[in-house]
C-alpha cells in the first residue's frame, strides 16, 4: 500500500489501555490477587561461589502457616538455559552467584515467609570467587562449571577456562593490513554491569487447576518460553501448562525469562503451588531484583585500528571479554553481538576480533535492551574520535569518509540495500550546531553513530477475529509493556480492515489461545507481530470480501471497507455493513478468523537477494564539565534515527527517547557495585542511581524518511537502537571539553575527576 | 511489634525510659519505615507526631526556635529561615525529593545522626543547640558535641529531641551549602560542605569563618584548623588553595559504594575553595584576590 | 500490634485495621485492595507510590498507615469524575506520556499537587515537583509536555 493511502499508520492515536493506566486500574502482574493465595519467597545464596553441603528445611516446615518448603530435591533433575542447559531452578550442589536461588517457601503471609526463610539451614563450603571476565579465563582462575566444555572453536593449548561463548569476526588479513597502516590507535574500553530496573517488580503466580493443569500468571516478556521452561523443569507436558500474561510495568529485556536462564521464578512458583496444593504468588522486591535477576553485562574491549593518512580505515583487530555471570543466560548471544559490532558499521576491509563470553560469580546476562550493542558502541565510537584526533580530522568528517554506500558490506551484514548513516550524521550535525555553536569554557560537543541488527530470529503469528458487531479481537504472542499491543498493532489491523482503531482490542497473551511467539524482545515487535497482524487482517478482509461479494453481486477485487461498510469501489450506494457480514459468517465459515505469520526465512532470503536496510542513527550532544568535581551536565541532546515508516509516531519517538535516556543513565550514573566477595553493594534505589528528570536534557528526536525496512509499510524496529550511541556521544563531548578521554563507564563525577587528575587537568 | 502514640513529652520520655532499648522513635518515617521493611522490625514503635508543642518555627531573641517535628518542607517554605538562616534553608532545599521533604522532619534528620545528614553540617556552622528531654529532666546540647558516631547522638535510646535553638549569624555574614552528588535530586550527599563567613566591618578580612563537612567522617565535623587558618585574613587565591588542601586533610572519609575516600577528599578541597570564594564575594563584593 | 485507622480516602470515610508496621501503601493496596498506587522501590526513592496527604504529595511507602488517622488522602482512583478524566490524566494520554504506565499514577498525583498550587509552573517548579518521580520508559520528554498541556487546560489557556 503506497504511503499516500495510509489513513491511520503514521499518526498517533491514544494508547490502547491508556485510560486504565491513568485511572490506576490493576492491570499489572503485581496487582493480581488469587483467591486463597499463599505468599512465596526465595532463599538466595549467601556466597558468590560455594558448594552446597547440606540443606535442612525441617525447622522452617514446622512454623505454623508454612505450607511448603522446596529445594532442588523437590524438582526433577533437569537443567535449563538458552545456549547451554547449565542451570537448575533451585541450586543443586553448587551456587554460582549471590542471588542464586537455593530454596523457596509458601506461607500464609509475607511475615511468615520471612520467618521461614531464616530458619532454613544451608551449609556451604565457600570457594574462591571470580569477578573479572578477563581474569576468569586464566588458568589460575576458579572453575565455575566443571561439566561445561569450552566452545569447540577454542584450541586446547590456549589454556583458557570458564568460557561459554566464542565468536570470531574475520575479514581479509587484518595483521598484514595493520602493519601497512600509516597510523594505528590501540585502546581498551570497559563498561559495567547495569540492571534494567523496570519499575514494576517481577512476579509469578501459580495454581493447580481441578483438572490437574498448572496455570501460571507472569509479568514476563516471553510467555511461550516461560511455558516451555516451566514444563521442562517441572516435568509437565506442554498442553498441561497454561501461561497467562498480565500488563507489564516495564521490562527492557530484563523480564525476558525463559529466553535467558532468567530468574526462574515461574517454575519455582509452580513447584510451590504443586507442593502446597494452593495458589501461590511470589513478588520480588527491587533490592532482591538487583542481585538476582538478569542484567546488562559489563565488557572489556580491546580495540586497535589502522588508518591511512587520508582517514580511510584499513584494518581492525580486537578482543572482547563479555561477562556472562554465573550462568550462560543470554551471554553467548549478547557477547557474540558485541563482538560483531566491535567491527563497527563503517567500511572495514580487514578485521579480526575474538570475543569471549565468560562465566563469573555475578548476576546473569539477559537480553537487556540492545544486548551487546551499547557496550560495543561505547568502544567503537569513542575510538573513532581518538583516531580522528590523531589524524587531525573532524570526527564527523572521519565518519562520513568511511560510511558505506548501497551495495557495500559491513561486518555482520553481507550486503546493504540502502544506507541512511550519512544522512543521520549530516542532520545531527545541523541540529546540534556542529562547527557553528559557540561553546563556553568547560563545554564540549560530541557525536556518535550506531546501528542494530533486527531481522535474525524466530518469527511469530497473529490471529484476527472479527466479531458479530464488526469489532475486532487480535491475538499475538507479544505483551504490552508500553509496546506494540497498545500502539502499532491495533493501528495496523484498523488500517487493513477499515475500522476505527478504538474498535480493535489486542488481548493479553494466553498460551492456550495465542499464537506462539519468541517474546517481546529484540526490537522485533513491529517486524514480527506487525507483519503477522497485517497479514492476518488482510486474510480476514479477504474472507469478508468473499462473503460480501456474493451479497453485493460484485467481484471481491472490486470491494473496499470504509467506515465499517463493505462497498463496491466507485459505487458507494452498493454497500453492506461489516457487522452484517461478520454475523452472517456463522452460517458460512463459522467465524471470520484471519491468520498471519511473519515468515522469517522469507525475510532472510529477501535480505540475501536485495540487501538489508539497517536502522542507522546518529546522536550528538553538548556538555558542560565541572573541572573541580567532575560533574557532567548535558546541555543539549539530539537523536537522529532511521526507523523506516513509524507506525505510531509518538510511540516510536517515545521508544527512542526512552532508550536514549536509559543509556544516558548508563553513561552518567548507573552501575552495579560489588565488594571483593561478589556481594552487591548498591541493590536498592538509594544507591543504584537512575537518571532523574532534572539531569535529563530534552532529547530532540528527528526521524529520517526514505529508507524502508522489512517491517509492515516499511517499518523498522525502534525499541533498542537508541540505546546504542549515548555513552560514546557523551564521552566524546567530555573529550572535546577537556582533552581527556574517559575509557571506563560510568562517566560519573568520580571517574571523570580521576581521569582529569591523571591527565594533570585538575 | 508494639505501638505507642504518646500525647505529651513526659509520656514519651517515660516510654523511652522503659522501652528505649527495643523501640524506635518514628516521626515522618522516611528512614524508620525503610528499616522496618528491609532490616529487622523493632520491638516497638513510638510515634511522636501526636505530641503537641513540637512543631512551629518562632523567633526566640536573636535566633530561631525550630520544633523537632517541623518538616523539611516547612523549613524550606519559611521565609524567616530563608532570610535569617540561609545555609539551613539551602540544605533543606536540596534534601531528597519533594515527597520526602513533605514528611521528613528536622528532628528525624538530626537524630538519625547519619554522617551525610543534610541539615547537620549547617547546624554545626550555625552553632545551633539541641534541646533534649529525658525522663529525669531536660538538657541543652550544642550540636558540636551532639553527634557521636554514625547513628549515635546525645539523644541515645532514652532521649527525645524537642526543639532546636539556632542563633542568627552575625550581621553581614554570608553562607552557602554545597552538596556533591551524582544526580542533583534524591541523592544522599557524597560530600556536604557548609560555609559561613563573616567579614569585618571594613569588609577587608574574614573575621569569622566556619566550615562544616558532611559525609566525610563518622559524624559531621567542623574543619577547625582550616577555620583558624582563615580567620582575620583577606581571602586570596593562594590562601584558598591552602585552605582547600587543609580542609581535605581534616576529613576522614571512607570508601563505600558511593565514593572512594580519595575522591571525597578531592571534593572537600574543591567545594571548600568554591564555597569560600562564593561567600567572600557575597560578603565583601570582591572576587578572591 | 493492630491499629484501627479512621481516615478519609477520595472523600469517602474508611475504617479498617492493620498491623502497626503497615505502610500507607500496603494499607491502600493490600488492606483496601486499591491497586492504583504502585509498589516499586519501597524506600521513598521513585515516587511510584505518591498520594496526596492533607494536600501534600508524599511517598506512601515510607508513611505509616497509622498516620492516615484523621487525614484526608487523595489517590489516583479519586481523580476522574465518573467517565470524565481529570485534565492531568487526559494530558498524559494525549501526549503519549503513558508507555508502560507504571510510573503514571505517581506522576499524576505529583503533577496534580503542583497544578493545584499554580497553573503557571516554571521549569524550576516542574523540576521540584517531579524530581522525586522516576520514569524508566519515556525519557521524560512527553511527561514534561503533558504537564504544560494540563496546566494550560486547567488555566483555560487551551
Amino acid at each position: 500500500m503506497a504511503k499516500a493511502e495510509l489513513k491511520i499508520v503514521g499518526s498517533s492515536p491514544a494508547r490502547m489501555g491508556g485510560v486504565e493506566r491513568v485511572v490506576g486500574k490493576g492491570v499489572y502482574g503485581i496487582d493480581l490477587m488469587l483467591k486463597d493465595q499463599l505468599h512465596g519467597g526465595i532463599l538466595r545464596s549467601q556466597y558468590a561461589h560455594a558448594k552446597i553441603l547440606s540443606i535442612d528445611t525441617s525447622e522452617a516446615k514446622k512454623i505454623p502457616g508454612v505450607h511448603a518448603v522446596v529445594t532442588a530435591a523437590d524438582a526433577p533433575d533437569v537443567r535449563y538455559g538458552r545456549s547451554y542447559f547449565d542451570r537448575y531452578i533451585l541450586a543443586r550442589n553448587k551456587v554460582r552467584f549471590m542471588g542464586d536461588p537455593v530454596a523457596a517457601v509458601a506461607a500464609e503471609s509475607p511475615a511468615i515467609v520471612k520467618q521461614a526463610l531464616k530458619k532454613i539451614k544451608v551449609v556451604y563450603e565457600p570457594l574462591p570467587v571470580a569477578l573479572d571476565p578477563e581474569d576468569a579465563t586464566k588458568p589460575d582462575a576458579p572453575t565455575l562449571h566443571e561439566d561445561m566444555p569450552l566452545p569447540k572453536t577454542i584450541p586446547d593449548d590456549a589454556k583458557l577456562k570458564n568460557i561459554c561463548g566464542h565468536t570470531v569476526v574475520h575479514v581479509g588479513d587484518a595483521e598484514k593490513a595493520m602493519a601497512e597502516a600509516d597510523i594505528v590507535v590501540d585502546e581498551i574500553y570497559e563498561t559495567k554491569m547495569i540492571h534494567p530496573q523496570y519499575l514494576e517488580p517481577r512476579i509469578a503466580a501459580a495454581q493447580m487447576e481441578p483438572n490437574g493443569r498448572l496455570t501460571v500468571w507472569a509479568n514476563a516478556q516471553a510467555p511461550f518460553p516461560v511455558r516451555q521452561e516451566v514444563a521442562k523443569t517441572l516435568g509437565i507436558p506442554l498442553n498441561n501448562v497454561r501461561v497467562i500474561s498480565t500488563g507489564l510495568g516495564g521490562g527492557f529485556g530484563g523480564k525476558g525469562s525463559g529466553i535467558t536462564s532468567g530468574a526462574a521464578i515461574e517454575p519455582i512458583c509452580g513447584l510451590l503451588a504443586i507442593k502446597a496444593k494452593r495458589p501461590v504468588m511470589i513478588v520480588l522486591d527491587k533490592a532482591e531484583e538487583t542481585i538476582s535477576t538478569t542484567i546488562r553485562a559489563g565488557a572489556r574491549m580491546y580495540i586497535k585500528t589502522g588508518v591511512k593518512k587520508d582517514g580511510t580505515i584499513v584494518a581492525r583487530t580486537g578482543k572482547v571479554f563479555y561477562d556472562a555471570g554465573g550462568y550462560s543466560g543470554f551471554g553467548v548471544q549478547a557477547g557474540g553481538r558485541c563482538t560483531n559490532m566491535l567491527g563497527g558499521w563503517y567500511l572495514m576491509p580487514n578485521c579480526h576480533i575474538d570475543g569471549y563470553t565468560v562465566y563469573t560469580n555475578k548476576q546473569v546476562c539477559g537480553p537487556v535492551r540492545g544486548p551487546g550493542g551499547p557496550q560495543a558502541a561505547f568502544a567503537v565510537e569513542s575510538h573513532m574520535d581518538s583516531i580522528a584526533a590523531k589524524l587531525g580530522m573532524d570526527p564527523a568528517e572521519f565518519r562520513l569518509k568511511n560510511t558505506p554506500k548501497p551495495g557495500d558490506k559491513i561486518v555482520g551484514v553481507p550486503k546493504l540495500r540502502d544506507v541512511s548513516l550519512g544522512e543521520t550524521i549530516r542532520i545531527a550535525k545541523e541540529k546540534i550546531g556542529w562547527g557553528k555553536v559557540k561553546l563556553e569554557k568547560n563545554q564540549g560537543i560530541g557525536i556518535a553513530t550506531g546501528s542494530w541488527i533486527e531481522s535474525a530470529g524466530p518469527g511469530g503469528g497473529a490471529i484476527v477475529k472479527v466479531n458479530e458487531d464488526g469489532s475486532v479481537t487480535v491475538h499475538i504472542g507479544k505483551i504490552d509493556m508500553g509496546t506494540i499491543p497498545g500502539f502499532g498493532i491495533p493501528m495496523i489491523v484498523a488500517e487493513e480492515l477499515g475500522v476505527p482503531v478504538s474498535d480493535v482490542t489486542v488481548v493479553n497473551v494466553d498460551t492456550d489461545a495465542s499464537p506462539w511467539d519468541a517474546g517481546t524482545v529484540g526490537s522485533r515487535g513491529i517486524l514480527v507481530s506487525g507483519t503477522a497482524s497485517r497479514l492476518a487482517a488482510i486474510d480476514a478482509r479477504n474472507q469478508i470480501f468473499k462473503m460480501a461479494a456474493r451479497q453485493l453481486e460484485a467481484s471481491p477485487d472490486d470491494l473496499e471497507i470504509v467506515d465499517k461498510q463493505i462497498r463496491v469501489r466507485g459505487t458507494p450506494a452498493k454497500a453492506v455493513a461489516l457487522a452484517t457480514v461478520a454475523t452472517n459468517a456463522h452460517n458460512v465459515i463459522g467465524e471470520v478468523i484471519g491468520r498471519g505469520y511473519c515468515d522469517n526465512l522469507e525475510l532472510m532470503a529477501q535480505e540475501k537477494a536485495h540487501g538489508s536496510s539497517q536502522p542507522f542513527t546518529t546522536h550528538a550532544c553538548i556538555v558542560e564539565v565541572s573541572p573541580d568535581t567532575g560533574n557532567v551536565k548535558i546541555l543539549k541532546y539530539v537523536a537522529v534515527h532511521d526507523i523506516g515508516q513509524p507506525i505510531h509516531k509518538a510511540a516510536a519517538e517515545g521508544q527512542i527517547e526512552g532508550a536514549a535516556a536509559m543509556s544516558i543513565g548508563q553513561a552518567l550514573c548507573e552501575q552495579v557495585v560489588f565488594d571483593k566477595d561478589g556481594r552487591t553493594m548498591n541493590p536498592s534505589f538509594v544507591d543504584y542511581l537512575m537518571p532523574t528528570i532534572n539531569m535529563m536534557p530534552r532529547i530532540e528526536t528527528t526521524l529520517v524518511a526514505g529508507y524502508p525496512g522489512a517491517g509492515p509499510y516499511g517499518a523498522k524496529g525502534a525499541g533498542e537502537i537508541a540505546c546504542v550511541p549515548p555513552m560514546a556521544c557523551i564521552a566524546n563531548a567530555i573529550y572535546n571539553a577537556t582533552g581527556v578521554r574517559v575509557n571506563k563507564l560510568p562517566l560519573s563525577p568520580e571517574n571523570v575527576l580521576r581521569a582529569l587528575k591523571e591527565a594533570g587537568k585538575a | 511489634m508494639e505501638y505507642f502514640e504518646p500525647k505529651t513529652v513526659s509520656e514519651a520520655v517515660a516510654l523511652l525510659a522503659k522501652h528505649g532499648a527495643e523501640t524506635k522513635v518514628i516521626a515522618g518515617g522516611t528512614d524508620v519505615m525503610v528499616d522496618i521493611k528491609f532490616k529487622e522490625e523493632p520491638g516497638g514503635l513510638v510515634n511522636i507526631k501526636k505530641i503537641a508543642g513540637l512543631s512551629g518555627i518562632a523567633e526566640n531573641g536573636a535566633g530561631l526556635r525550630i520544633g523537632a517535628l517541623v518538616t523539611i518542607r516547612e523549613v524550606e517554605s519559611s521565609a524567616l529561615v530563608r532570610e535569617k538562616l540561609p545555609v539551613l534553608w539551602e540544605s533543606c532545599h536540596q534534601f531528597a525529593s519533594l515527597q520526602v521533604r513533605n514528611t521528613a522532619t528536622i528532628g528525624g534528620n538530626i537524630c538519625r545522626a547519619s554522617p551525610s545528614g543534610e541539615t547537620l553540617a549547617p547546624l554545626l556552622v550555625l552553632d545551633a543547640k539541641a534541646k533534649l528531654a529525658f525522663a529525669d529532666g531536660e538538657k541543652t546540647v550544642p550540636f558540636m558535641s551532639f553527634f557521636q558516631g554514625p547513628g549515635k547522638s546525645s539523644a541515645g535510646i532514652n532521649g527525645l529531641l524537642t526543639e532546636n535553638e539556632i542563633p542568627y549569624p552575625a550581621a553581614g555574614s554570608k553562607s552557602v551549602y554545597l552538596k556533591h552528588a551524582v544526580r542533583g535530586a534524591m541523592d544522599i550527599a557524597m560530600v556536604g560542605v557548609a560555609i559561613l563567613l563573616t567579614p569585618d566591618a571594613a569588609k577587608n578580612n574574614a573575621q569569622d569563618v566556619r566550615i562544616g563537612l558532611g559525609a566525610v567522617a563518622p559524624t559531621p565535623v567542623r574543619a577547625s584548623k582550616t577555620e583558624a587558618l582563615l580567620r582575620g585574613k583577606p581571602l586570596t587565591a593562594a590562601l584558598l588553595k591552602e585552605a582547600g588542601a587543609l580542609a581535605a586533610s581534616e576529613a576522614s572519609p571512607i570508601n563505600d559504594q558511593r565514593s572512594s575516600a580519595e575522591n571525597r577528599r578531592w571534593i572537600v578541597e574543591a567545594l571548600t575553595r568554591r564555597g569560600l570564594a562564593q561567600t567572600w564575594k557575597a560578603a565583601t563584593g570582591k572576587e578572591v584576590a | 500490634m493492630s491499629v484501627i485507622i479512621n481516615t478519609k480516602i477520595n472523600g469517602q470515610s474508611v475504617s479498617a485495621s492493620a498491623e502497626a508496621s503497615t505502610s500507607l501503601l500496603e494499607f491502600l493496596r493490600d488492606t483496601l485492595e486499591m491497586k492504583g498506587s504502585k509498589l516499586c522501590c519501597n524506600t521513598g526513592e521513585c515516587g511510584a507510590c505518591t498520594v496526596i496527604y492533607n494536600g501534600k504529595p508524599i511517598n506512601s511507602c515510607v508513611t505509616m498507615a497509622a498516620d492516615a488517622n484523621g487525614a484526608e488522602i487523595i489517590t489516583i482512583e479519586g481523580l476522574a469524575d465518573g467517565d470524565k478524566l481529570h485534565p492531568v490524566q487526559q494530558a498524559f494520554i494525549d501526549t503519549g506520556a503513558v508507555q508502560c504506565g507504571y510510573c503514571t499514577p505517581g506522576y499524576i498525583m505529583s503533577v496534580k499537587a503542583l497544578l493545584d498550587r499554580t497553573t503557571k509552573p516554571t521549569a524550576e517548579d516542574i523540576e521540584e515537583a517531579v524530581s522525586g518521580n522516576i520514569c524508566r520508559c519515556t525519557g521524560y520528554n512527553k511527561i514534561v509536555d503533558a504537564i504544560h498541556i494540563a496546566a494550560d487546560r486547567i488555566a483555560g489557556r487551551a
